[in-house]
């Protein structure tokens, strides 16, 4: 019984003879991408269905904290109502990130745990980041900003002004990288271990008892807590941190 | 069945993720954002026009508090224009009936004074008269014979006029 994990399994290539993005690859990423966007999409309809003015039920209430925490965050974050129009993109890339990093506690596979998507995400911050230094300072200001404070820096800064959306990509993906891992470890060590322990017995009854991995129940919950529950949370608010925190300091030039 | 690489960038996946992002800010912003703003707005406004209302209606009733105010101390005022014109007219009234009064008396008084004069008038010519004939009689008897009347009437009047003057 031997150990290895691999990245996302492609169900379906279309062939599409685009030169060199190649063919479409349909992989587990994209089909759970999907019902990542279901899930949340189906949410929204169902938390703001038949809001009222006054007298309102539980559900309303949720989806009124939601926008609200959303609206605070992004205004608490920025110092005003300045980036008002940021707050459903931060409000989608949190909801899609933490939905993508608690589905796998479905059995399902995190899109998250596959670097293009948070490299896409990433891309489009770093997008944002540069046009709000651009429109601060003018495209003369932006690229003159990478000559300073002496011109020998200009490769560093480049470097560094590349590695945010990198870091950005690279340390929400490792993060739920590292609990797939480590929930695919323990479900392996356990599994070896449960099967160690039944194949002790003599007999038939142990032959067929040690192909049920019954130590696998009951450990992956508690350590599921950490590498999923909060690693989840915590790297999705996380990143929206980094994006709004990002884009509002390139604001101020 | 085909996996891909554990660390990987595929570049169908991440222009589709890009995509899919996109097509979620759209719907969490139809499906959350603009329902629930809508409506947060909608109580906002609800709540402004009730302290909006209630202001009016309170700086109306300060108004008509006012108003009620003035008019009492108006009220009060012509109460008390009214007794003091009262006052005044009842003095004035007090005062026409004493000076009438006085009047009435003075006239009075000067009607008993004339009507006192004449009388002492009166009774001093029928004094005069009687003393005239006395005096005729007692001169007649001391004198012895008759006096004319006629003949003295003058000297006795002048007699009792100096009498009279010296009295």
């Amino acid at each position: 019984m031997t150990f290895d994990i691999t990245g996302a399994k492609v169900f379906y290539r279309i062939h599409t003879g685009i030169p060199f993005l190649g063919d479409f690859p349909v992989t587990e990423t994209l089909i759970v991408s999907w019902i990542v966007m279901a899930i949340i999409t189906a949410l929204c309809i169902f938390l703001t269905r038949d809001l009222k003015v006054e007298n309102i039920t539980k559900r309303q209430a949720v989806a009124e904290l939601l926008v609200e925490t959303a609206n605070n965050f992004v205004r608490n974050n920025t110092g005003g109502h300045k980036f008002d129009r940021l707050i459903p993109f931060v409000a989608a890339l949190f909801a899609t990130s933490v939905v993508s990093n608690l589905i796998s506690l479905t059995g399902l596979r995190s899109p998250t745990a596959d670097l293009s998507v948070e490299a896409g995400w990433a891309v489009v911050v770093f997008i944002l980041i540069t046009k709000e230094k651009i429109k601060a300072s003018g495209i003369g200001g932006y690229l003159k900003g990478f000559t300073t404070p002496i011109f020998i820096m200009t490769p560093f800064n480049i470097l560094s002004e590349l590695a945010t959306p990198v870091s950005m990509a690279c340390r929400h993906f490792g993060n739920i990288l590292s609990g797939v891992v480590i929930d695919g470890l323990i479900y392996w060590g356990l599994g070896l271990a449960s099967s160690a322990i039944l194949g002790l017995i003599p007999g038939a009854v142990g032959n067929f008892l040690k192909h049920i991995p019954i130590l696998e129940v009951g450990l992956p919950a508690i350590t599921g807590v950490y590498f999923d529950w909060f690693s989840g949370c915590i790297q999705a608010f996380i990143f929206c941190m980094l994006t709004i925190m990002f884009i509002s300091n390139a604001s101020e030039g | 069945m085909e996996t891909q690489q554990l660390v990987t960038l595929v570049p169908w996946t991440f222009i589709a993720t890009i995509l899919n992002l996109f097509i979620q800010i759209y719907l969490i912003k139809r499906f959350l954002f603009k329902p629930v703003n809508e409506m947060l707005e909608k109580r906002k406004n609800l709540a402004d026009q009730e302290i909006r209302d209630a202001r009016n209606a309170r700086s109306e009733a300060d108004s008509m508090k006012e108003e009620y105010e003035s008019n009492m101390a108006n009220a009060r005022a012509q109460a008390a224009q009214i007794v003091q014109d009262a006052q005044k007219e009842a003095q004035a009234r007090a005062d026409e009936l004493v000076r009438e009064a006085q009047q009435q008396v003075s006239g009075i008084k000067a009607r008993a004074e004339s009507d006192i004069a004449q009388e002492k008038k009166k009774a001093i010519n029928e004094a005069k008269d009687e003393i005239g004939g006395l005096a005729m009689d007692i001169a007649g008897k001391v004198v012895g014979k008759e006096i004319h009347e006629e003949d003295h009437r003058r000297l006795i009047d002048e007699f009792i006029k100096n009498v009279g003057d010296a009295s």
